[in-house]
């Protein structure tokens, strides 16, 4: 059955999500349904129907809580659909349980909306349209395959220009309307505002976009791309934190001339920071900095949000510290990590000044430590004692705490900056890639003279990290197989960029098309939209315009043919024949009433003849071409009868 | 509710209208055309669909909503398009007994495409649907009881199609005033007729072979295929008739004053049934009713002429 396949296609890629016991559940009543179906079985009491409907309802509530939310809401959706496919029996159920399933392919768009999802739910949609053409069609023979998917093809084909003006011009609302439900957004990864050692290297696993950024002009060299993120100054001897507080920026910063400007397009990923290079030298709009030079959304990044921003690479920022910056910079727990402690300390005490102390560390990691993604698991109190005197070994996060832990104890101001750190350059359209895989954590340490300088231990450890990205940094066994496995072969590469190109074009056209493209886009066409009335006023014309067309083909193809052109040379031919005193009988054929003409007015019985033996073959031979039309057309103009008669007379 | 009310305002607004002579050709301005109580709630889903994108920013969904509303305006197109241009005449409608069900037939020709699922029907009847090639009558066949004996009038007619969707529902009314002539039903009870009707003779009622054969004439129309000359049109003659000469013993009158029944509809049904027994022994046989009197005669125009008077006696005989 129709219905039962649609439904199984659009319910599949939830059952993978949502817990095993839905899809059984769903799995379990589609085969039942289509064993009635089959064997014309009897459908299900209605009291078994409402006890399972309850049942589904109350085990949704037990799974998660609530019955609403996105998670909940399309489990109940999806076993609502399934029980109501179990009770279909009338035509009113089945039209019902289709539009269940439109409601159904939204539900999935909630979990994703890449390309090839988006081509499988428009054939989801396809199947729903030909079941509703299958089920019209039902009172005479059962249509086939074709007579359904045709037809449904057809309608969703002219409905295809209609959509896109309204994709185009239907005035965009910000959303949301009303509080997204708290999973609304499960799933999102990203930066947290926290860092322990171990919770990046478990961010750099996903091969997952973070933003993507298009660069006015030439891109920075590799080393310079660190991407600001949250920048952390709470240290309490295992975990840094973003402070509570929140102190708008100041702009006291010298900055070189030349500033790098470029575009970011940022998936959403539930919290408030956006990410830049260095010192922003201009804001994008709804977003403020803080005074450490960490940019935020004023809106949670809810959805993929797009921002243009400049920024300077060559600056010099906080010289002057303010006290309360430098006693925060400078606090950690006495009593937790004490042998790295001691060892800023004592570099401390050694050192003549600050800069020295800080080549002293960066000298110390050079030598003994290595880089890895599965560091061993810091479990005791003192991590950062474990991880610099016993494993050695470790990730960015690991270098960057251990790092700003050993400045704050020889009383140099630091603080840890995440974020990422370079990107993948498509060489088609020139974007910068930048994958969860990309994310880094840094240090800034706060110098007399120089104000806050970015250090990074970890370029120490590992070079080509910063240089050439973390596969190189892996080497051959590397943390993305598949990554480094389409980078050996060049086709495989060339696809891949190819893909990400169009990916990027549908994230930033298709799914990113909101409130500022709109206008940005229809801008460029040449329209100015001041307000939601301008937008609902193109909308009608272009509806209207649009519509006008498709539905004027449609509705063109069914007039009445035009008369045939020879019909309407002979008509005129009569005409003449009838002002000259001969009009034909109606019963009278073509050729009976060329017998009669040739008898009575031999003079113009060779026009005659003519005229109607190629009308005759016109209608009831092999027809004529457009050409001969015309020459039919012109014999009957110059057909003159009365002219002839007066002719003849006169002679 | 939604049928219930399009369907009242549809009287109202339709209330007067004649019978029109066919053909019917379904123009544009006859057209009508509403969303069905599917459709409304399709309105509604969208609705949802739109909410639920705005709310999640979802431009999938807005390309999904925007897709299906505007298939839904594609598809009232096509709906209409479906009704359009069809050419109606009314077709065969052929008599029956009381307790039967009357025919009631449409030729629904289309000049253009393929029509799907076109449906005719009566107010408050089920519908007859028929796809309709292109170029090629079908027919739409409505079955309706006929209770009682008389003239049923078919009325007002409604074409619709809901085709492809089933969102819309395109309408068109006509009339052609058809009607089918209800026989009363036969009353298999009756016997023969009395033999003392036969005039003066007591013989009995002559069967079939027994009579002789008069004359050939020429075919009229309505003339009974058994009783054309085949050898002589095998024989490469016209069509030519074989006319028996009934013997004047064997006239029959079948006389309202002699069917016994309690009431008239019990004598009409004796009647008919007298009418069908002895066509079918051949024998030549008048009717007489009260106020009428049909001529001896035989076959099946002859039955049909027999049939339809008691059908309409004593009936309003309007349009």
């Amino acid at each position: 059955m129709w219905l039962l396949a649609a439904m199984a296609f659009v319910v599949a890629p939830h059952v993978l999500r949502l817990p095993e016991w839905v899809g059984v559940f769903f799995v379990l009543v589609v085969a039942w349904r289509a064993w009635i179906a089959w064997r014309a079985a009897r459908t299900p009491p209605r009291w078994l129907v409402l006890a399972l409907t309850l049942g589904a309802v109350v085990a949704t509530f037990l799974a998660y809580g609530r019955i609403m939310g996105r998670d909940a809401g399309t489990t109940l959706l999806v076993l609502m659909a399934a029980l109501k496919l179990l009770e279909m029996k009338t035509s009113r159920e089945i039209e019902l349980a289709i539009h269940l399933g439109f409601v159904l392919v939204m539900t999935n768009f909630l979990f994703s909306q890449t390309i090839p999802f988006g081509i499988y739910m428009l054939a989801c949609v396809w199947l729903f349209v030909a079941t509703l053409v299958g089920h019209q069609r039902g009172a005479g023979r059962t249509p086939t395959v074709r007579e359904r998917l045709a037809p449904a093809g057809m309608l969703l084909l002219q409905a295809v220009p209609l959509m896109l003006v309204f994709f185009i011009l239907f005035p965009r609302v910000q959303g949301p309307l009303w509080a997204l439900p708290q999973d609304a957004r499960a799933g999102l990864s990203g930066l947290s505002d926290s860092m322990t050692p171990g919770n990046i290297s478990k961010l750099i696993q996903s091969e997952a976009t973070a933003f993507r950024v298009q660069f006015d002009g030439e891109i920075p060299p590799y080393a310079v791309l660190y991407w600001r993120g949250p920048v952390l100054w709470i240290f309490d001897g295992r975990t840094w934190r973003v402070p509570e507080f929140s102190i708008a920026g100041s702009q006291e910063y010298s900055r070189a001339e030349r500033p790098v400007r470029y575009a970011v397009t940022v998936e959403p990923h539930g919290k408030h920071w956006l990410f830049s290079l260095d010192v922003p030298g201009t804001l994008p709009r709804g977003a403020g900095i803080r005074h450490d030079l960490q940019l935020r959304s004023i809106r949670p990044v809810d959805s993929r949000i797009r921002y243009e921003m400049t920024s300077y690479l060559d600056y010099r920022y906080g010289e002057k510290l303010p006290s309360a910056f430098r006693g925060l910079a400078l606090s950690f727990d006495e009593r937790r990590n004490p042998k790295t402690v001691a060892l800023g300390r004592r570099w401390a005490a050694e050192a003549a000044s600050p800069v020295e102390v800080v080549n002293r560390a960066l000298q110390f990691f050079n030598t003994q430590y290595t880089y890895t993604l599965e560091p061993p698991i810091l479990a005791s109190d003192d991590p950062y004692d474990e991880f610099l005197f016993e494993t050695k070994r470790g990730f960015c996060e690991h270098y960057a705490g251990s790092f700003a832990l050993l400045m704050r104890a020889a009383g140099i101001p630091a603080r840890i900056v995440t974020g990422y750190q370079g990107g993948e350059v498509n060489p088609l359209n020139r974007e910068l890639l930048v994958r969860q895989a990309d994310a880094h954590a840094w240090v800034e340490v706060w110098l007399e003279g120089r104000g806050w300088v970015r250090l990074d231990p970890t370029s120490v450890v590992a070079p080509n990290r910063i240089d050439a990205g973390i596969n190189a940094a892996l080497g051959p066994i590397g943390v993305i197989p598949s990554l480094i496995a389409a980078d050996r072969l060049r086709v495989l590469a060339a696809l891949r960029f190819a893909w990400e190109a169009l990916d990027s074009q549908w994230n930033q056209w298709v799914l990113g098309y909101n409130v500022e493209r709109q206008r940005q886009f229809l801008s460029s066409l040449g329209l100015e939209i001041a307000n939601w009335k301008d937008l609902a006023l193109w909308l009608t014309i272009a509806t209207l315009a649009v519509g006008g067309f498709v539905g004027l083909g449609l509705v063109l193809r069914d007039l009445p043919v035009r008369r045939d052109p020879a019909v309407l040379a002979w008509n005129r031919y009569c005409a003449k024949l009838a002002a000259a005193g001969l009009a034909r009988a109606p019963h009278e054929g073509p050729l009976d009433f060329l017998a009669r003409v040739e008898s009575l007015r031999p003079a113009i019985a060779p026009e005659a003849r003519e005229i109607t033996e190629r009308y005759v073959r016109a209608r009831y031979g092999d027809g004529l071409s457009k050409r001969e039309n015309r020459e039919l057309l012109g014999l009957v103009r110059a057909f003159a009868p009365a002219g002839a008669l007066r002719g003849r007379r006169a002679a | 509710m939604f049928a219930d009310l399009r369907q009242s305002i549809a009287d109202w607004i339709f209330r007067t209208r004649h019978p029109e002579a066919p053909p019917v050709t379904l123009v544009q301005r006859r057209i009508f055309i509403l969303p069905t109580r599917q459709g409304y709630l399709f309105g509604l889903v969208l609705l949802v669909l739109l909410l639920a994108s705005i709310n999640y920013s979802l431009s999938l969904g807005f390309l999904l909503t925007f897709l299906l509303a505007a298939m839904g305006a594609v598809a009232m197109l096509h709906t209409w398009r479906n009704l359009a241009h069809l050419k109606l005449r009314p077709g065969r409608c052929d008599p029956v007994f009381a307790g039967d069900t009357v025919r009631f037939r449409v030729v629904i020709e289309s000049p253009s495409r393929e029509r799907f699922a076109v449906a005719i029907r009566r107010r408050g009847e089920p519908p007859a649907f028929v796809d309709v090639r292109a170029h090629e009558p079908a027919i739409a066949s409505l079955a309706v009881p006929a209770p009682r004996r008389g003239r049923l009038a078919c009325g007002r007619l409604e074409i619709f199609t809901r085709y492809p969707v089933g969102l819309f529902h395109a309408w068109s009314y006509f009339d052609f005033g058809l009607s089918a002539i209800v026989y009363p039903r036969p009353d298999p009870a009756a016997g023969l007729p009395p033999p003392q009707t036969l005039a003066g003779d007591d013989e009995g009622i002559p069967i079939a072979g027994d009579e002789d054969f008069a004359l050939l004439r020429g075919y009229r129309p309505g003339d009974p295929p058994r009783q054309i000359a085949w050898k002589a049109l095998a024989r490469g003659d016209d069509l030519l008739t074989k006319e028996f000469q009934a013997t004047a013993s064997a006239e029959l009158w079948l006389d309202w004053i002699d069917a016994r029944a309690p009431d008239p509809e019990a004598r009409l049904s004796v009647l008919a049934h007298w009418v069908i027994e002895v066509e079918r022994l051949g024998q030549s046989y008048g009717l007489r009713l009260p106020g009428t009197a049909i001529a001896p005669g035989r076959g099946d125009a002859h039955r049909a002429r027999c049939l339809e008077a008691l059908a309409l006696h004593g009936v309003e005989d309007g349009p």
